[in-house]
């Protein structure tokens, strides 16, 4: 059966259990995808298809034997290679990891596979989660399917490059200071950075524990709800998760107070801009209201985000010493600290980077100078946008200030690299939820809008971008052949 | 401008060891990105404003509950007798 590929998943699931195709078929047809278009795109580093085929004949037993599937029973799903899966190979794309096989399952992961979901394979990332293109991804980068030549947004980019493509129909990525939503953005899909403590970490290998959230990368809002409703709630394993209630789907709309920041909107490429005028134009369309509003702090969000995530990067970087895991080196001609300090050269220039910088801004006489202050904003920045969300609803902007760009643009200058991040790190810093959603396209190229709600009102994301995908109408298919 | 002593100060607390291109461009970038972060030097800087970003309950401990962790599993520097083995101290 072709086309099962471009399913969504809700629609997946309903198909299996009302017998349009088997588990089986829907699976092939999504492995032939990926046959077809995985050496132009490269969103995989470790592919699992016999043990997803495995999986996928178990679903079709269990529906001829009428037993429950589970809310995504048969759903093809792909991950990014920083949560951890039990004997399938977790590499972060990095090579101090190139032969770490996870002897347990994220939380994430063992609650999709309780609910029937399969696994394909791990996806491409930018090493540990440090960068916005891919192009830090030790073992390849991925190509933006909407253009080759393009860079499919990071770090999460083989998550939003496969989840388009269909070589997958869900994805699951992790947002630091937006590597959801840059590749949502960049190839367009929705992806979901939820809000601080909704979603476990257990098992999401550390980069910036205090910043980062795994989410959901898919086609439609409606899949992105599903996703979270599974992955939602209080963990034992992880401190600070929490319980909250279930997000749903409302066809009536209620009357949102939205506002655009206006710093998120000057500076962007006047295209990305135009877009998202445009989109905020709907918004009254669909009964809300929406204005002007400026967010003070927001200047210094960017510096404070690389201050913290790099700070803490160097910490929870500090555990590769290649004993407990790591890549294969004999111990023998080494000692102690030179062992280390050699085995860590296997780490790619960006992460080194961003150790180093750790280091620094850690380091006695620095640390007032550098942490404190990143800390203090961090607060003064939740505190201002709390007291906006006591207005509005919604704060919206551009996801990417800019289009996606061509490989190897900036790949020389870290501070350009990093400006990339200026719209979404604010989301971070304040633990808040944001979405990225598809509105449009400029020269074939995909441009997202972000929209914020105020910690645990992802319902307000979800009603807002549903009533605004049904009233857009985006393209989601990029044509690869 | 990071000077050749703080590179390999700082490498050396981070326990890496550089290369030679490294060593040579990691300054110039480096810099770069403190020039960016010095902006906060214009940020108030007591320490009272800095909140607890989650309102998390941390009185609440769950069980202590022995799982086995796997850990045979997880790597080839394990002997056949099941212990880790490390460099030498010195």
């Amino acid at each position: 059966m072709s086309g099962l590929h471009n399913l969504l998943a809700h629609e997946v699931v309903e198909g299996i259990k009302e017998g349009l195709f088997t588990a089986e078929e829907y699976v092939s047809t999504v492995i032939k995808t990926i046959e077809d278009v995985e050496s132009k795109l490269n969103s995989f580093i470790t592919l699992d298809t016999e043990r997803a085929l495995s999986s996928a004949k178990l679903i079709d037993r269990k529906i001829k034997e009428n037993e429950d599937i589970g809310y995504l029973g048969g759903v093809a799903v792909g991950i990014k290679d920083n949560i951890s899966t039990k004997d399938i190979r977790t590499t972060c794309a990095s090579k101090m990891l190139e032969d770490y096989v996870p002897s347990y399952d994220a939380t994430v992961i063992r609650n999709l596979k309780q609910n029937g979901a399969i696994i394909l394979g791990k996806l491409n990332l930018d090493e540990f989660g440090m960068g916005s293109t891919t192009e830090y991804s030790r073992y390849h980068p991925t190509h933006n399917p909407w253009n080759l030549d393009y860079v499919p947004g990071g770090s999460s980019g083989g998550c939003g490059a496969a989840v388009a493509a269909g070589e997958c129909t869900v994805s699951l990525g992790s947002d630091t200071g937006g590597s959801i939503r840059c590749p949502a953005s960049f190839c367009s899909v929705v992806g979901l950075k939820p809000t601080y403590g909704r979603v476990s970490r257990y098992g999401l290998i550390s980069y910036a524990n205090s910043l980062e959230q795994i989410g959901p990368i898919c086609r439609s809002v409606k899949d992105i709800v599903l996703i979270m409703n599974i992955i939602s709630g209080k963990d034992n394993s992880d401190n600070t998760s929490m319980s909250s209630s279930p997000i749903t789907i409302n066809n009536k709309l209620d009357k949102f107070d939205i506002a655009i920041v206006k710093e998120l909107i000057n500076g962007g490429d006047h295209e990305v801009t135009g877009t998202v005028y445009s989109a905020s134009d709907k918004f009254k369309e669909i009964g809300c209201t929406c204005d002007e509003i400026s967010i003070k702090n927001l200047h210094y969000a960017l510096p404070s985000y690389y201050t913290l995530a790099s700070a803490e990067a160097s910490s929870n970087l500090a555990r590769y010493d290649n004993i407990r895991y790591g890549f294969h080196l004999p111990i023998e001609e080494y000692k102690w600290d030179t062992y280390f300090s050699n085995v860590r050269k296997n780490f790619g220039e960006e992460v080194k980077r961003r150790i180093l910088i750790g280091s620094y801004v850690l380091s006695s006489g620095y640390y007032s100078k550098y942490y404190l202050k990143a800390r203090s904003l961090r607060s003064l920045l939740k505190l201002e946008l709390l007291k906006l969300f006591k207005k509005y609803d919604l704060l919206i902007g551009p996801t990417m200030p800019i289009l996606p760009f061509k490989f190897g643009e900036k790949i020389d200058d870290p501070i350009k690299m990093y400006l990339v991040d200026i719209n979404t790190v604010i989301a971070n810093l304040a633990g808040i939820p944001a979405i990225s959603l598809p509105v449009g396209f400029s020269n074939g190229l995909p441009i997202g809008l972000q929209l914020m709600a105020a910690p645990f009102e992802e319902q307000k994301l979800i009603d807002v971008s549903y009533a605004l995908e049904n009233t857009i109408n985006i393209q989601r298919r990029p044509s690869l052949t | 401008m990071i000077s050749k002593d703080e590179l390999e100060y700082l490498a050396q607390i981070s326990k890496i060891n550089l290369s030679e291109d490294e060593a040579k461009k990691f300054p110039e970038q480096l810099d770069k990105t403190i020039e960016y972060i010095d902006i906060l030097e214009e940020l108030a800087s007591d320490d009272s404003n800095v909140l607890d970003l989650q309102e998390m309950k941390f009185d609440e401990l769950r069980d202590d509950v022995v799982r086995m962790s796997g850990a045979l599993r997880i790597t080839k520097n394990l002997t056949e007798d099941g212990f880790l083995r490390g460099p030498k101290m010195k």
